[in-house]
């Protein structure tokens, strides 16, 4: 691959197509962008964004789980978050509209899971409460305040009683609720 | 502890030969998965499951959690103490100590208690008495005793079958799709190192790999293609049949994208709303959604109505004179609001949908109106049933509607459509502030719990004087209604604007009627100390009864007054023009409140921030439910009069459009989102409920109309062809078979058995549904009791790896 090739080969198209939940103009446009971010990058053509240029989009910029989704969706060794086109199109495939709500979930969980371990014990349902309060300190919970919610929250949604919200547990409390689909989506 | 010793690795060697010796493998033990050695080891028998029921004797107890447990086995007092599996001395134990918990419930509690277990007392008494006279006890006794075995073995065994599947699941904690397990417990690996492992997995689920479409696998593109490249080495023993339906599948699967897609493309202002969405968050976002579906559904009635009411009649019409231009010459501003003159013998209104001369005895104008007015109603009916179905399913999910869910609104809290910084610190805010108002919500039904029976009897007064207060708020508006239109028949000798006044005196007192009254109401229930959702449904409720009841009281009044024959010799016309009068006025209400109430108040706050006026108002909030009511509201009056005013629903597309854009304005430029988050799901099935409402009514009305208007003075139903004398003139033509079948069909033996059949299903349905419950429950404990065993077993795993550890 040479130079900046701008424009995307057909079987690549079709197989982006067939693997991932996007249409055609979603993928041409999100290669467009993709394109943009690289060549806004100081330096050679590398296949890899930063986190940080990925991080400037409108989309993302406002979003308080920004970091956590790049780490979820970066496939790279070194673990910084930095994206490639294809690890972008998974990224614009699970916050499509027409990604199913198994898939929303499973990511939702992976984005909430702070610690990666697996679970969501209450340190990882803390930092998710401060992510969406927001994190200056006159607008979080009180230490009280965050007591009572978190151990009403496990009380709800931990079934078998060990103290942490596994995925099974957390796609049950997703399911009841229709608006976690409409409400989980990234549309460029 | 002698019974460990079990799995240490040196016993484990000498017991099998084909253990390993690393720390990893010595867990490999010689138990065989299908047969049920382990429950043989000593270890089960320390598992906190099979200790369950010895625990309650228990001095001292290890874990904090298994305490809960406990509680949750001994300590629920709704439980009857003989329904408890323990021994006799521990049930005593229990009832002493149940009465220290009993001061914490309060009084109505305990005494409704104590009333459920007389109840139930009372109900075994006489159940023993009645089972005490059936004959052939002993025979029946005798019977079961020889023919049972067979049938408890077989139903244990359908009960462990259908156990089984969930245990499964429970064993491998982070396996998150249940037809792949390509990734082991340790979660995120990546697929080339546990590639290996899918080789061991048993040949039943690694068929089952290929039926998941490579799109729901929640994995990296790289794994998905290496999935796919496994895929086709399966497919030889998957069979021809098998490929084929799949790619059939896929290519069906295809098609219906690129059907919704292109319809979802056709939709109008797809822009607009995603702008919205992503600056107001989504409640504003289905306020709009919802006028859209109103704007669609409303030319769908135009296009049937212009399919079989207009062209019928313009194409066979008879030339008579009074489709004549008389009125061109004289128009005035004056026919448009009121619909009198040049618009009484136009298209728009009944009288000029004369029987033409399409005059076949099954085939003639008449009958196409009925039809077409009927379809259009048939239509409404389904689609708004369909609509309400739907979301009280949504929300039955959910759970109870009017309590609190903590967690998903923490996990489903954030929007991820919003871009804007601000709106994000906007949605920040909402967030933190429906969470502390739930958190309240909370303690204020601890509060409750602790109120005094003087404190009760306070508020239960306070309570009555308040819906005292509403009932008379209500009547009081309800009689200047009726005020407002008595005084609106008089004769008006005036110049012709304030006759225009006179004639809307009705609709103006409507609108500022339910204009006003909410926000009274909703100040009035802030002093009834309830619960915010609470307060917040009241509101809703008394606002639609508000509107609804007005609507009615006004059709009233046209039914009942006594009307000098002379003035409305066509009172057909007469009610059609009061809707068409009610939808005109409601598009300049739209326009008044969005020009030359909302923009200045806008205007003022932004100038003069400072001033005590501006203060005092604030910025104008968008209230989503009050606009929905509007929005129901003025449908219900175009299906009202869309018999008597054919071109009612052409009039209310052109409004819709309008208004849509006025309430764009009003949302961008005049309002600030609201301070409370709105729950799409739960308030949509009232809003749907109520359009329901409100289509039942337009659907009395009618029937009473038609009633009503026997002898008709002009349309297509005037003179002795009435809807009946045509209809049956219709069916008389039809052959004999089919006319006993509609005489059938419409007779009450039919109904009543259409009804039992009903009753019979809904039965088998609820009892499911309850049957289902229960498996729940049940299976819901089972849960906590293998996450106890899971925790116990990996405590003692840690335990002699330690040892281990230590010895070395």
């Amino acid at each position: 691959m040479g130079g900046t090739s701008s424009k995307l080969p057909k079987d690549l198209l079709s197989e982006y197509q067939e693997l991932t939940f996007l249409t055609k103009q979603e993928i041409l446009m999100a290669h467009k962008i993709f394109s943009e971010l690289q060549d806004r990058e100081n330096g050679l053509y590398s296949s890899r964004v930063s986190m940080e240029k990925i991080l400037t989009l409108p989309e993302l910029k406002s979003n308080p789980f920004r970091k956590r989704i790049c780490h979820v969706f970066s496939t790279s060794d070194m673990k910084d978050g930095s994206l490639s086109f294809e690890d972008f199109l998974d990224l614009l495939s699970a916050f499509s509209d027409s990604a199913t709500l198994e898939i929303k979930s499973h990511y939702a969980f992976r984005i909430f899971d702070f610690d990666d371990d697996g679970t969501l014990d209450a340190r990882d349902l803390e930092k998710l409460v401060n992510s969406l309060t927001g994190e200056t300190d006159d607008t979080r919970l009180t230490g009280e305040e965050m007591r009572q919610l978190i151990s009403n929250i496990l009380e709800e949604s931990d079934i078998d009683k060990d103290g942490t919200v596994n995925l099974s547990e957390f796609q049950h409390v997703i399911s009841r609720s229709p608006d976690f689909v409409s409400s989980f989506k990234i549309v460029l | 502890m002698a019974h460990l010793s079990y799995f240490s690795p040196a016993l484990a060697n000498q017991r099998s030969s084909k253990v390993s010796v690393g720390p990893a493998e010595s867990w490999s033990s010689d138990l065989s998965r299908d047969s049920c050695e382990y429950y043989q080891t000593e270890i089960f028998g320390l598992l906190p499951s099979s200790q369950a029921h010895r625990r309650l004797h228990a001095e001292t107890l290890a874990d904090d959690q298994d305490q809960s447990l406990l509680d949750r086995v001994s300590w629920n007092p709704s439980v009857p103490l003989r329904d408890l599996p323990v021994c006799l001395q521990d049930k005593r134990d229990i009832r002493e100590r149940q009465p220290l918990q009993r001061c914490s419930i309060g009084y109505w509690d305990s005494w409704r208690r104590s009333q459920q277990k007389t109840r139930r007392r009372l109900k075994e008494h006489v159940g023993g008495a009645v089972s005490g006279l059936l004959p052939w006890r002993h025979t029946l006794h005798k019977i079961e005793g020889d023919c049972s075995y067979a049938s408890i073995q077989s139903y244990e065994l359908n009960l462990c079958t259908k156990l089984e599947y969930p245990i499964k699941h429970l064993r491998i904690k982070h396996c998150f799709h249940p037809g792949i397990v390509l990734k082991q417990p340790s979660m995120f690996e990546s697929a080339a190192e546990s590639g290996q492992r899918v080789d061991t997995k048993p040949r039943a689920s690694r068929q089952q790999l290929p039926r998941v479409p490579l799109r729901d696998l929640p994995v990296c593109l790289q794994d998905k293609r290496d999935i796919r490249e496994r895929q086709p080495l399966q497919r030889c023993s998957i069979g021809y049949w098998d490929s084929w339906r799949r790619s059939q599948q896929k290519t069906r699967r295809r098609l219906k994208e690129h059907v919704g897609g292109a319809v979802s493309g056709l939709l109008p202002w797809r822009h607009t709303l995603h702008k919205i969405e992503g600056q107001f968050g989504v409640g504003v976002k289905a306020y709009f959604v919802f006028l859209r579906y109103l704007l669609c559904l409303n030319l769908l009635y135009c296009v049937i109505i212009a399919g079989s009411v207009l062209t019928p009649t313009l194409v066979f019409a008879q030339n008579s004179s009074t489709h004549g231009s008389l009125g061109f010459q004289n128009f005035s501003f004056k026919d448009f609001f009121v619909g009198s003159g040049v618009l009484e013998s136009s298209p728009v209104f009944h009288s000029f949908y004369t029987r033409g001369s399409l005059d076949l005895d099954c085939l003639n104008t008449p009958i196409l109106f009925l039809l077409g007015m009927f379809s259009v109603l048939f239509l409404s009916i389904i689609m708004v049933v369909r609509r309400t179905v739907v979301g009280y399913k949504h929300s039955w999910l959910t759970g109870n509607r009017f309590n609190s869910n903590l967690s998903y609104k923490v996990f489903c809290g954030w929007d991820f459509c919003i871009q804007n910084p601000q709106a994000a610190s906007l949605k920040q805010n909402f967030v933190r502030n429906e969470l502390r108002m739930d958190l309240e919500e909370q303690t204020f039904q601890q509060r409750v719990q602790q109120r005094s029976l003087r404190h009760w009897v306070q508020l239960i007064f306070l309570r009555i004087l308040l819906n005292v207060l509403v009932l008379v708020l209500l009547g009081s508006s309800f009689i200047l209604i009726h005020f407002a239109i008595q005084t609106s028949q008089t004769k008006c000798e005036n110049h012709w604007t304030l006759c225009l006044m006179l004639e809307y005196l009705p609709p103006i007192t409507m609108t500022t009627v339910n204009y006003i009254l909410p926000h009274v109401f909703s100040k009035i229930s802030e002093f009834e100390d309830y619960s915010l959702t609470i307060q917040l449904n009241l509101t809703l409720i008394r606002s639609i009864f508000l509107k609804l009841a007005s609507l009615g009281i006004y059709l009233f009044f046209f039914i009942n007054a006594q009307e000098s024959p002379e003035q409305h010799k066509c009172r057909e016309n007469a009610f059609g023009k009061e809707m068409y009068k009610l939808t005109i006025f409601n598009l300049l209400e739209c326009f008044f409140n969005a020009f030359c109430v909302a923009y200045p108040r806008m205007l003022l706050v932004e100038r003069f921030p400072s001033s005590k006026l501006a203060q005092l108002l604030g910025k104008k909030q968008f209230e989503i439910s009050f606009n929905v009511l509007d929005l129901v509201n003025s449908q219900t009056v175009t299906w009202v009069g869309v018999f008597y005013c054919p071109l009612l629903p052409a009039i209310n597309t052109i409004r819709l459009l309008l208004l849509f854009y006025v309430k764009k304005f009003t949302v961008v430029r005049c309002s600030v989102p609201a301070q409370r988050m709105f729950r799409t799901a739960s308030s949509s099935v009232l809003f749907h409920f109520m359009l329901l409402l409100g289509l039942f009514m337009a659907v009395v009305t009618l029937v009473v109309n038609i009633n009503r208007f026997d002898q008709g003075g002009c349309g297509p139903f005037e003179g002795n062809r009435t809807v009946f004398t045509v209809t049956s003139v219709c069916i008389k033509t039809l052959p004999d078979p089919v006319q006993s079948t509609i005489s059938y069909i419409s007779s009450e033996a039919f109904a009543f058995t259409l009804i039992l059949a009903e009753v019979v299903i809904l039965t088998s349905y609820v009892s499911r549904g309850r049957a289902n419950r229960k498996a729940i429950e049940r299976l819901k404990d089972m849960l906590v009791m293998c996450s106890s065993d899971k925790r116990f077993l990996v405590k003692q795993h840690s335990t002699i790896m330690r040892r281990q550890q230590r010895t070395r």
